[in-house]
């Protein structure tokens, strides 16, 4: 499903950012621009809207086909043309996406989904894509499509509540952006021990710390008072990394439940970065994860890395 | 790992196929059917309940849940190969057939600019007229070529004077609320005047004849019904206006340009006309052929007409017309059809009876308030047309007359005010995004409470001296 890329062209970071209406996808288009342009990453913008009952779905099509004589665009292209407007100010050095302009009648439907065409999007890095269905399942056959790196959405009570399925079957990075403030002067938390994806959550850290100027601190937390090995050189090959691009850290090894400590000393003030469990899915299903459980039970931005 | 993810999520995408799977696998193995209910009777409850999970929940598209219904009377042996395929296609379906692809045919005809103009010259400027003249249009057009059929022709006529009315909606959300309803519920009171005005209803005229009940003509059921379409229009603009209360209480500037916009079609062309000439004939047929013919049959031939005389192309009727809702009315009305044969239809409705005649002692109460009441229910859950298909013959079981409890169901199938998911009309006023599920709830108990007293009032005071 996955499209192919030429070989021996490096393959740019593609992030996807989940927007839903102007006035709630305010922030999450802000952070999701700002994180792009941090990567350097193409960025996708996906609205996912409520599917029609299957009895009723071709009325509603016929409905649909109807409204457009009239110029009535469908519902959901006001969000993405109010999208493609936003990062045109947000990126407003970017000329080629500067001299995009939105027409709702050029769309591409294909694989279940309608992408708008932007002309002269070649330099623009930005795809605009209306999807129909179950929010988890149409972010996750998107991602799948199109390869994403990593999908932003915001954090309202009912992402919090969908935080398990987010978690579990999303198969890229996933930043929540719970109770983000743009003017806040956040500190960036990395939660380190001896997962798999801390190398990339690191790597991913220090970009974003070096782009945002934030502070950073990295957290590693024992349920003993013993800190393994595994744990340790983790510890310190962060270390190495954020030293050996010029970032000064603060390092701190806490006792305790993982997950209450990692929430407790996140308070609201920082970002946090953790890599994804390293749970079998079964296992997540029926006790949840770390990176669930901290998603469910904290109050501020966090991304997960796979 | 992935392969793992990929089966969990594709269990939590199915799970109500896999409940519903478990459920049956569970109640045919190893659970005793009652004494008083014979296996195929139990097969088919079994087969009728499992589709009703897969119906509301949707972990299939139609069309599989369809097939599913089919196979599994084959499967289960409750019938042949043979009868089952002949249960499964009937006038019922062909008018279900027939009237979504008119439904195709006459949208794409651009009628619904001439209806824009006849209904601002009719009712004026003012906001209450024109939600007056929303409603009435609505209920009287749907009463005859089906509810989706005008909602897809008054909804850009609604959104337009929305979209003049104010360039942000959300500063007009009574107003915006009142149009869209206006056409939803217009739509909606309105399809059960006559046996074309929805599926259901032809659905019941199909089981009054498989079960013996005898037959009633168009004009018959138009008499028995058409008053309460036609009180409950005003009471629908009362409740409207009283419930979203519009901002604005004259549309002059909005009206004005909408007129500019549609007096850009010009003249009615003889296309136009032709269209409209076509349908009346269908009309007609209908009113006086249906009887020999079939209201199918004669939905068919005007089909046929619009192809003919190359009012619409056959790739646009075949890429828009909803299969999945012809095969699953055509598979819900032979498992039904098995539901009389088997007797299952009969053991329920005397379960409903040993139950409830406990509490209420009149038979002619309790069959008309549990036909009211299951089929109103159901069709806010599910489909009105699915409801018919399903309750209807329980229903006819239940005793009395036939033709009045199956006029109460059909009727009652129309209850489906709260949500978005039972009517057409309602799903297509939702998909725009300008009305909430909660505008359905606010309205809803309103246009329910009337309906219920409106139906009260007819079986009571009309039917009788029919």
């Amino acid at each position: 499903m996955k499209k192919k890329h030429a070989q021996n062209e490096p393959r740019a970071l593609k992030f996807l950012t989940a927007v839903s209406s102007a006035e709630y996808s305010k922030l999450t288009l802000q952070l999701g621009s700002l994180i792009a342009s941090v990567f350097d990453a193409h960025l996708g913008v996906v609205y996912v809207g409520e599917k029609a009952n299957e009895f009723h779905g071709t009325s509603v099509n016929l409905t649909r086909q109807n409204l457009d004589t009239w110029n009535i665009i469908h519902p959901g292209m006001e969000v993405l043309e109010w999208a493609l407007g936003e990062l045109k100010k947000l990126n407003s050095e970017n000329k080629d996406l500067a001299k995009i302009t939105f027409n709702p009648d050029h769309v591409y439907e294909e694989d279940g989904r309608v992408r708008v065409i932007l002309p002269n999007e070649k330099g623009s890095r930005v795809e605009l894509i209306l999807r129909e269905g179950e929010l988890v399942n149409e972010l996750r056959k998107e991602i799948q499509l199109e390869a994403y790196d990593l999908a932003i959405i915001g954090g309202s009570q009912n992402k919090r509540h969908l935080a398990h399925s987010l978690i579990q079957y999303l198969p890229s990075s996933i930043l929540v952006l719970q109770k983000f403030k743009p003017r806040k002067k956040y500190k960036l938390l990395l939660l380190v021990d001896d997962s798999k994806a801390t190398a990339k959550s690191v790597e991913w850290g220090a970009m974003i710390a070096k782009k945002l100027n934030w502070p950073v601190r990295t957290l590693t937390v024992s349920k003993t008072k013993r800190f393994g090995s595994g744990y340790q050189g983790a510890a310190d090959m962060a270390k190495e990394y954020f030293d050996s691009r010029g970032i000064e850290i603060e390092q701190f090894f806490l006792t305790g439940d993982p997950v209450r400590t990692f929430v407790d000393f996140a308070g609201d003030d920082h970002f946090v970065i953790m890599g994804a469990s390293t749970l079998n899915p079964v296992k997540q299903l029926f006790f949840g994860s770390k990176p669930i459980q901290t998603l469910k039970q904290s109050d501020v931005p966090i991304l997960i890395v796979r | 790992m992935n392969f793992y993810i990929d089966i969990l999520f594709w269990m939590r995408q199915k799970r109500w196929l896999l409940i519903a799977l478990i459920y049956g696998m569970v109640m045919h193995n190893w659970v005793t059917p009652p004494a008083d209910l014979n296996p195929a009777a139990f097969d088919a409850l079994i087969i009728i309940s499992m589709a009703l999970i897969l119906i509301i929940t949707e972990p299939l598209p139609l069309p599989a849940i369809a097939m599913f219904m089919l196979f599994m009377q084959v499967v289960l042996g409750i019938d042949t190969a043979n009868n089952v395929a002949s249960s499964f296609m009937n006038d019922a379906v062909f008018f279900i057939m027939g009237s979504l692809m008119l439904a195709v045919a006459i949208v794409s005809q651009g009628l619904d600019k001439r209806l824009a103009l006849g209904i601002i010259k009719l009712t004026g400027h003012k906001t209450w007229r024109i939600i007056a003249g929303f409603t009435a249009i609505s209920a009287i057009l749907s009463s005859f070529i089906g509810e989706h059929t005008v909602a897809a022709m008054m909804m850009p006529v609604g959104l337009t004077l929305v979209r003049y009315a104010h360039k942000d909606p959300k500063k007009v959300t009574g107003l915006t609320a009142a149009l869209l309803f206006s056409i939803a519920y217009g739509a909606t009171i309105g399809s059960i005047g006559t046996p074309s005005g929805g599926g259901r209803n032809v659905i019941m005229m199909n089981y009054w004849a498989e079960f013996g009940a005898g037959s009633v003509s168009y004009l018959e059921w138009m008499k028995y019904v058409y008053p309460m379409v036609l009180v409950q229009i005003p009471f629908t603009v009362l409740i409207l206006l009283w419930t979203f209360k519009p901002e604005q209480s004259n549309l002059d500037s909005a009206v004005r340009k909408l007129v500019i916009d549609v007096a850009r079609a010009g003249k009615m062309k003889a296309r136009e006309w032709l269209a409209i000439f076509l349908f009346i004939l269908v009309f007609l047929g209908w009113v006086f052929l249906s009887e020999s013919f079939g209201l199918g049959i004669i939905a068919l031939l005007g089909v046929f007409l619009y192809l003919a005389f190359g009012l619409v192309e056959w790739s646009e009727l075949n890429r828009k017309t909803n299969w999945g809702v012809i095969l699953l009315f055509g598979s819900a009305i032979s498992i039904g059809i098995q539901m009389n044969e088997t007797g299952a239809a009969e053991w329920v409705a005397q379960v409903i009876i040993t139950n409830l005649g406990a509490v209420i002692d009149s038979p002619e109460i309790l069959q008309g308030s549990v036909s009211v009441l299951l089929t109103g229910i159901m069709s806010n859950i599910l489909s009105s047309s699915a409801t018919v298909a399903v309750v209807g013959p329980i229903v006819l079981d239940l005793g009395g007359d036939q033709i009045l409890i199956g006029f109460m169901t059909a009727i009652a199938s129309a209850f489906g005010y709260f949500t978005a998911v039972a009517a057409p009309a309602c799903t297509i006023i939702y998909s725009s995004g300008l009305v909430k599920s909660k505008d359905f709830l606010r309205a809803g108990w309103k246009m329910g409470v009337l309906s219920v007293l409106s139906l009260l009032a007819l079986s009571l005071l009309w039917w009788p001296i029919l």
